[in-house]
């Protein structure tokens, strides 16, 4: 067989972004997947987006990633969460009809010249000199490669627990990837245990919808991708409360729940806990809100968030009916809990490359993320770097300040984690500078450096973002003097009393006018569309928090930014115990502050390493 | 908890990791005196001082021969190592007790900086104890003034610093800066799975924070009076006994011996410690009135001292005709008629005493006692805040202020700027600055 430059294991998000973004840089690339039928699966939730995690879709789609172009093409309903907060804190989010979904991705997949997808099990990396080779399949052959991304998601040791039925499996209805694991293990990976649930999926039909409140789409949904001109709603939700009655019934079963009876081992996440969780946690909580999701448009499975669990079969039945329209549900599926073998991720480095095995890349729930859009992000991460790595040119690494990408990479490298990792805004301490709204902004140019987004595109976004910063700056500078005939427009139309001279900045800074009118307005904005008038008004009201955040900071981080030279030598460093030793080298902090991050380093070594670097700097 | 507190430490960024070495006890000869050596060398240099010393058996002191880097004879001492992390530094440690000669002291330091080792700078030892998280900066500061303190509450204050009190004080509020963020945070974050923003647990947070920095303030006119004292001035006419009352006050409260080198001073000042605080008393006795131009200088320095007191006493002379005063006495003042051994009849209002007699002097003093112990009050359990504190404070409140009228996202920020003033109060700072000001009014060998 052909050396390929990359070979993806397994075609989920991570791996379809993965594998997309290499072919596209030129790599050749082959999937290795254990079903050809299952490429592009939502197995969760049929939604992408919200909060945190809508942010992830913007990023990706700003570096040519095509999740967000999938959720477009087969979004059936699209809302924005904390749409009545600032913009920094939007979450787009949008249902999606996941059949097509996985059949867009798939297509797509396939379709692409450079890559070519195998079906089968890989069982082993092999790794040749110190350096990864390939991939060896279950029935002995070996798919040889200059690189290898591993994105597994949750089938690594998977087994799967409906109360006390358990079995193997990677997710409902498929088996599991058993040989890999050893394998990992004896490269020297370290793994853990980690769990995810999902809920039972309901028969449309047996639902009373009266008893039911609606939840429709936005009136101006707005599209996730560049690529997509428009999108709308296509379909409706429902909400649902778990009524007093419920708590009763897992209270008195909890010993047949795997999780509280002890069968699973896996840590599961705090924030998607499953319904025997909110109730053993938050006991004084009558109710629990449940929103019900169709799986696809006409279909008749219907989704239960908020009601994942892996009670026993007829426990579920019995909390199920419980609740106010679901009295008759007709069960599709149970709800699961899956326990899975993660990677911890500490022996990865910011490009996603493992630091003992130069060339394994591991991307996606294998590094012990939750989530599509966790998984989208980190897969393009992994292909881009490795596809420059073989090409000799440089690769992607987004700082924290940058993206939530990079806050999601940086997080999971540097830090320990005992549970999934799920992206939330504030894990981003530059929360008001990456919001939605900026992302190809910030983006976008790296996706045209790397060819992943062609550059006409790019010019038309620029172009867009110069006549923005042209209307900023002229409401900046423009002065509404207090003469009658000013006082009286503004009294009139915004009942704002003009006392003395202003900006329309400073006017529309104000959180106690009616922005769209005030819009209206505005000299040139009333010119722009509204997506890049609430843009702009957006920065406004940040703008002089940022700043005075970013004198605050740089006056802080100044010792912080000293970067430590890539051949610095801590063997020199006399004073640093063996561990910290062993941790700088393989990790290779590029900065002091990263270095202080570090788990295990001491603020005694850190002055020793800063010491050590001042002084040979003075020579 | 060690890595609370972070990178950046002056003296030992400059020098890596040296083993110092230093006198801890004052200069000048003395029946004893203490050295100290910390450091990752500190075995081999014990090894040079007293080889017979085992390193290997800590905290236990011993009788030891010390030697000089030739290996002379200098004389038997006790010592006592500690090995890391059991020691005031958290590093390795010899602690050797010998006769304040201040010869020896010299030589002994000497042998050690000649083998490898350095002089400690100020303050250096507790900065590496401050550094190895064996304490964090706001009991680093108590160290300085358990040194130094000179009355009952400088000492009772700073005990309790040192012990941790006002740490737990600032990591309290720190904690309710951190429950107000979560319930930000919370409201941000999950919408979608059915949160709703419960803007009175908001309120109720936001409160809970300001009231904790108040209170922390609060304290800061406690701390002044007990770190830095109070002013007591007495004026009066010429003869109405100020000097006398000067005198009587300084025999009957404990006087201060401080050095203050070279002051040159037109008014009679002395340092006592009135009710457990530092008092300077001053006697404007010098001060005459102004029968020409020079001596209205000396007016002019009385009313100076006034205007700068923290509590005036005002005597009128019953002899000359003084009346008992009839005037309310104030915070700040105090009328009082003297020599009432000259008065016919009883006073009925104000305060009249005899230094002759003694009578009024108890009144007197308990007055004097209640006006000067008065901001004591607000302090919080026994600790109050300093100037870096409270600046700190502040800045912190400063970011709290308003925050009700902000978008959420924005105010999450602020709220983590001021969590983070926290913690940079007690220690984990990046700003050089900051560490070597609270150092460098240390001494060498602490």
């Amino acid at each position: 067989m052909r050396t390929w430059d990359v070979v993806v294991v397994g075609a989920g998000h991570a791996g379809i972004e993965a594998a997309m973004a290499a072919a596209r840089m030129g790599s050749s690339v082959c999937v290795v997947t254990l079903s050809k039928d299952t490429i592009g699966q939502m197995p969760c939730n049929p939604a992408a987006g919200g909060i945190g995690k809508g942010h992830l879709i913007a990023e990706l789609d700003a570096l040519g990633g095509v999740q967000g172009w999938a959720v477009d093409r087969s979004g059936i309903q699209f809302r924005r969460l904390n749409a009545s907060r600032g913009p920094a804190v939007w979450g787009p989010r949008a249902q999606c009809d996941k059949e097509r979904y996985s059949e867009l991705m798939r297509r797509l997949l396939v379709r692409t010249s450079g890559v070519s997808v195998i079906q089968g099990e890989a069982v082993g990396v092999v790794v040749k000199r110190g350096k990864v080779s390939g991939v060896r399949l279950a029935k002995g052959e070996e798919v040889p490669g200059r690189s290898v991304i591993l994105t597994t998601g949750t089938f690594l040791g998977g087994v799967l627990h409906t109360g006390n039925d358990r079995r193997d499996g990677g997710r409902f209805g498929e088996a599991p990837s058993v040989g890999l694991g050893a394998s990992l293990r004896n490269i020297g990976l370290e793994l853990r245990r980690f769990k995810t649930g999902t809920p039972p999926r309901l028969h449309r039909d047996s639902l009373d919808y009266t008893r039911l409140e609606t939840q429709e789409g936005d009136e101006n949904p707005q599209p996730f991708s560049w690529r997509t001109r428009a999108v709308c709603n296509r379909a409706v939700c429902w909400v649902g409360r778990t009524p007093e009655a419920v708590r009763e019934i897992i209270e008195e079963n909890l010993d047949r729940s795997p999780l509280f009876g002890g069968q699973i081992d896996g840590v599961g996440p705090r924030y998607c806990p499953s319904i025997e969780d909110k109730v053993v946690r938050f006991p004084h909580h009558k109710e629990h809100t449940v929103f019900l999701e169709p799986e696809t448009l006409t279909g008749p499975s219907m989704y239960v968030n908020g009601l994942s669990t892996s009670l026993p079969a007829d426990i579920q039945e019995r909390v199920v009916r419980a609740v106010p329209g679901f009295e008759k549900a007709v069960f599709l599926r149970y709800g699961y809990a899956v326990e899975y073998d993660v990677v911890a991720p500490k022996q990865v480095g910011h490009d996603l490359q493992v630091c003992e095995v130069p060339g394994l890349y591991l991307a996606g729930q294998i590094l012990g993320t939750s989530g599509y859009e966790e998984a989208g992000a980190l897969g393009l991460i992994a292909g881009v770097n490795a596809a420059s790595s073989i090409q000799g040119t440089a690769g992607l690494r987004l700082g924290r300040d940058q993206a939530y990408i990079g806050v999601l990479v940086d997080d999971l490298v540097n830090r320990e984690h005992r549970e999934p990792y799920r992206m939330f805004t504030s894990r981003a301490e530059h929360r008001l500078m990456l919001g939605v709204d900026s992302a190809s902004e910030r983006l976008m140019g790296e996706g045209v450096r790397l060819g992943l987004v062609p550059s006409d595109v790019f010019h038309v976004e620029q172009q867009r973002w110069e006549r923005r910063k042209t209307v900023a700056g002229a409401l900046e500078a423009g002065v509404l003097v207090p003469n009658k005939a000013n006082k009286e427009i503004l009294l009139k139309n915004l009942g704002v009393e003009l006392r003395t001279p202003t900006t329309w900045a400073g006017l529309l800074r104000r959180q106690d006018i009616d922005t769209c009118v005030a819009a209206g307005m505005a000299p040139g904005l009333a010119g722009l569309s509204a997506k890049d008038q609430g843009i702009i008004i957006g920065q406004l009201r940040y703008s002089g928090y940022i700043d005075r955040h970013a004198r605050e900071r740089s006056r802080v981080e100044r010792l912080r930014h000293v970067p430590i030279p890539s051949d610095f030598s801590y063997q020199k460093v006399s004073g640093l115990s063996r561990e910290v030793l062993e941790e700088m080298e393989r990790v290779r902090p590029q900065t002091l502050a990263e270095a202080e991050r570090l788990a295990g380093v001491t603020p005694a070594a850190m002055a020793l390493i800063a010491g050590r670097l001042s002084s040979s700097e003075r020579g | 908890m060690a890595k609370a507190f972070s990178s950046g430490l002056s003296s030992v960024l400059s020098g890596g990791a040296d083993t110092i070495v230093a006198r801890a006890t004052a200069a000048g000869a003395g029946a004893l005196a203490v050295i100290r050596v910390s450091g990752p060398e500190t075995v081999r240099l014990a090894g040079v001082l007293c080889p017979e010393i085992d390193m290997g058996a800590p905290w236990r002191a011993r009788v030891v021969r010390l030697q000089d880097g030739a290996g002379q004879f200098i004389e038997d001492a006790i010592a006592i190592p500690y090995r890391s992390p059991r020691s005031y530094t958290g590093e390795d440690m010899l602690e050797l007790m010998v006769h304040g000669s201040p010869w020896i002291v010299e030589t002994l330091v000497e042998t050690v900086v000649s083998a490898g080792g350095r002089h400690a700078t100020a303050g250096e030892f507790t900065q590496r104890a401050v550094a190895n998280g064996k304490m964090d900066l706001v009991q680093a500061e108590a160290v300085h003034e358990v040194i130094q303190a000179e009355t009952l509450w400088q000492a009772r204050m700073a005990r309790e610093q040192l012990h941790g009190a006002l740490s737990k004080e600032f990591r309290v509020l720190k904690d309710k800066l951190i429950l107000f963020l979560a319930e930000i945070e919370g409201s941000l974050d999950f919408e979608e799975q059915g949160a709703v923003v419960d803007y009175r647990a908001l309120e109720q947070a936001r409160e809970e924070c300001e009231k904790g920095v108040e209170k922390l303030l609060d304290t800061v006119a406690v701390g002044v009076r007990v770190r830095e004292g109070a002013r007591i001035v007495i004026i009066g006419a010429p003869n109405s006994g100020k000097s006398t009352l000067f005198n009587t006050l300084l025999s009957r409260e404990r006087a201060i011996v401080t050095e203050t080198p070279g002051t040159t001073r037109d008014v009679l000042e002395a340092d006592l410690e009135i009710a457990g605080l530092p008092v300077a008393l001053v006697d404007t006795a010098g001060f005459r009135e102004a029968k020409d131009p020079a001596e209205a200088e000396g007016i002019r320095r009385a009313e100076q001292e006034v205007s700068r007191a923290d509590l005036v006493l005002e005597l009128f002379s019953a002899g000359e005709g003084g009346r008992p005063v009839n005037q309310p006495q104030g915070e700040r003042r105090l009328a009082i008629v003297s020599k009432m051994d000259l008065m016919d009849g009883a006073v009925e209002n104000g305060l009249a005493i005899s230094c002759v007699t003694g009578e009024g002097l108890d009144r007197l003093r308990k007055e004097i006692h209640l006006r000067i112990s008065a901001p004591m009050g607000s302090m919080t359990g026994s600790v109050a805040v300093n100037a870096r504190h409270s600046r700190a404070l502040e800045r912190a409140r400063s970011h709290l202020d308003g925050i009700s009228g902000l978008p959420l996202e924005v105010a999450a920020l602020e709220v983590r700027s001021a969590a983070k003033i926290l913690d940079e109060l007690l220690g984990s700072v990046d700003d050089q600055e900051v560490l070597d000001a609270v150092f460098s009014t240390f001494c060498v060998g602490k």
